[in-house]
């Protein structure tokens, strides 16, 4: 009795160790390589400070100091109150994202929330046949995209001018004609802004099928059995049950659409006169096209405060604490 | 529905409304429909146009069907020396693999040291990979690409897989499905004398096959469809992946539309079928996660 007893003392501490050696086994690779982690972040955040281009040479310490000199908050002075063209063009590309956002948004909004509440009605076979092509433009690659949306907007020989000359329209130069446009926005970003929609609308229709599936179906008889129409069972039932998912659908929309970059490099590269150049353009370009580095860092610090502050904004204004 | 369960008399009295519904059920079908020309319209173009010959795509007004149907264009991308088509599949599907392949293994031994172990500086620790996994990868972007080329890995298929080998996202969903493990089993595993490898290779792992596939098959549709950082890293032609290698063609190609869009035809392709073929786990992925 008593060895065995002992054994499962022994057994008991021994295994403590060997958790432990678990546990510090994967822990220490990980910090390693999380330092890694915490190493680049410091230095994006030194960055901003600074006027950095890795053309020069600089200071002993990754090259900052010395011909890359420490300018404090000057990258940023200069974006609100600067003459400079990269001043200049930082603000028209921090409106063209707002605008390309501001715009994406309702938009797909307005085509993904009641095309699902449609997909609602209809048999569960048709539904995830709908539900699989919707999807499959979300995970075309958005150079793919780029370019069929190209072909299609051809000025020439493209289906969209076909379509408009068929119907007696002139025929519009989508992509390139800087003085067109519609609603105070330039043809060229709305071309693109279709584009995008189309593909990422599908990604939204599958998280809003899902969730009007998640609604129980007797609070909608219930309320049909009480003599609401179908518009106001989707109204005053539908729409307050679903706003987690709203709340979740907004926030992951307005967060890629300020980041937008794949389609809009390849259909216009900013162009016409700069009329489509958005926020991670100006800074890929500035940053790898221009070696302008710690300016391109101190834009990717400002395009991350404004997610930062949209999603916090839209987590306060839609924040639901109750459930069904 | 319920209509066909009423007497026939209470159908024939109800008449005016079956009219009203059946308006309504067309107009149904109507937006579906168009929702889904306007989906599938473009794949059909891009299709269709691959099969056309050069001259034919620059017509005005534009042709639907091919006027003279012809496999000229997929010929010639196969046979294309300067675009060695295997070589970039490879490249992008190596990408794409091994980020699946290291991503899923630290996501799911981090996970489960999360959800079953107690150590100190456990919780800073899990705030950091929570906090990481609000930062947008624009942030990271230029100190990586300097650190890459400090290192000389700028053109290499590693430089490009070394910043996501860990991934804060799989960690936290995965900790969530490691802590509905039961205790038992582990214990149970210990007792007959399992090393703790061991008992996450052949007990933890097992049980995690349907959240490893669902962030398995989205990782590989991420990184395959990547641009931007790629882009950075891979300068050079022939370690290009896939995305990239369809911009460089359609700058090289102008004025050769049929071609280039049977290029993209060949290029995004080969991801829409294995979608069809996992479709089950992707939606449901997609959904579960919010992934994107």
């Amino acid at each position: 009795m008593d060895p065995a007893g002992k054994a499962q003392r022994k057994s008991k501490g021994g295994l403590a160790i060997v958790k432990r050696r678990f546990v510090a086994g994967v822990t220490v690779p990980l910090l390693l390589y999380e330092s890694l982690g915490i190493f680049v972040l410091g230095w994006a955040f030194v960055l901003i400070f600074f006027d950095y281009s890795s053309g020069r040479l600089g200071g002993p310490i990754l090259g900052l100091g010395g011909s890359n000199p420490f300018i404090g908050l000057g990258n940023f002075v200069e974006m609100i109150t600067g003459t400079s063209v990269e001043a200049n063009l930082f603000r028209v590309s921090l409106r063209n994202t707002l605008i390309f956002a501001v715009a994406i948004l309702p938009l797909n909004l307005a085509i993904t929330l009641p095309l699902a509440w449609l997909l609602e009605s209809i048999g569960i076979r048709f539904k995830s046949l709908y539900r699989t092509i919707y999807f499959l433009p979300v995970l075309t690659s958005s150079v793919g995209v780029a370019l069929i949306w190209m072909s299609m907007y051809d000025p020439q020989a493209g289906w969209i001018n076909a379509i408009i000359r068929f119907f007696g329209g002139t025929p519009v130069s989508w992509l390139s004609d800087p003085r067109a446009g519609f609603a105070g926005v330039s043809v060229a970003m709305w071309a693109v802004i279709l584009a995008y929609l189309w593909q990422d609308y599908g990604y939204n229709m599958v998280i809003f099928i899902a969730a009007f599936q998640g609604i129980p179906q007797e609070l909608k008889d219930a309320a049909l059995i009480d003599g609401a129409s179908p518009w106001h069972v989707f109204l005053k039932i539908t729409i307050p049950l679903i706003r987690p998912t709203m709340l979740f659908v907004c926030v992951m929309t307005m967060l890629s659409s300020f980041q937008v970059f794949d389609i809009i490099q390849v259909m216009t590269n900013g162009d016409p006169g700069n009329q489509t150049q958005v926020l991670m353009l100006d800074i890929y370009k500035n940053a790898f096209r221009y070696q302008n580095l710690g300016w391109a860092a101190a834009e990717s610090f400002v395009l991350f405060l404004i997610v930062m502050g949209v999603t916090i904004f839209q987590m306060r204004v839609l924040r639901t604490d109750w459930e069904y | 529905m319920a209509a066909n369960s009423l007497p026939v008399t209470a159908a024939r009295t109800r008449k005016p409304v079956h009219w009203g519904k059946l308006f309504s059920r067309f107009l149904l079908y109507f937006a579906l429909t168009l929702g889904l020309s306007f989906t599938l319209l473009p794949f059909l173009m891009m299709i269709l146009s691959s099969f056309k010959t050069n001259v034919e795509v620059l017509r005005v007004p534009p042709t639907f069907w091919p006027e003279t149907f012809t496999l000229e264009n997929y010929v010639k991308i196969f046979n294309d020396p300067k675009l060695p088509l295997l070589r970039f599949y490879g490249n992008s599907a190596f990408v794409a693999v091994f980020n699946v392949v290291s991503t899923l293994f630290t996501s799911s031994l981090i996970g489960y040291m999360f959800a079953k172990f107690e150590f100190p500086g456990k919780k800073i620790l899990f705030g950091w990979f929570l906090t990481m996994m609000m930062i947008p990868g624009q942030i990271t972007m230029i100190p990586s690409y300097l650190i890459l080329a400090k290192l000389h890995l700028i053109n290499s298929l590693w430089g490009l897989v070394i910043f996501s080998a860990v991934d804060a996202f799989g960690i936290f969903m995965l900790r969530q499905f490691c802590e509905t493990l039961p205790n038992e089993l582990l214990d149970a595993a210990r007792i007959d004398g399992a090393s703790e490898w061991q008992i996450y290779l052949r007990i933890v792992l097992p049980q995690l096959g349907a959240p490893l596939a669902t962030l398995g098959i989205l990782g590989f549709m991420q990184t395959w469809n990547a641009y931007l950082w790629p882009m950075i890293v891979l300068q050079k032609i022939e370690v290009r992946t896939l995305p990239i290698i369809l911009t460089w063609f359609n700058s090289t190609h102008t004025g050769q539309g049929a071609l280039v869009m049977a290029a993209t035809v060949m290029i995004i392709m080969p991801i829409l079928f294995v979608f069809l073929f996992f479709q089950r786990w992707i939606v449901q992925g997609f959904t579960m996660t919010g992934f994107k």
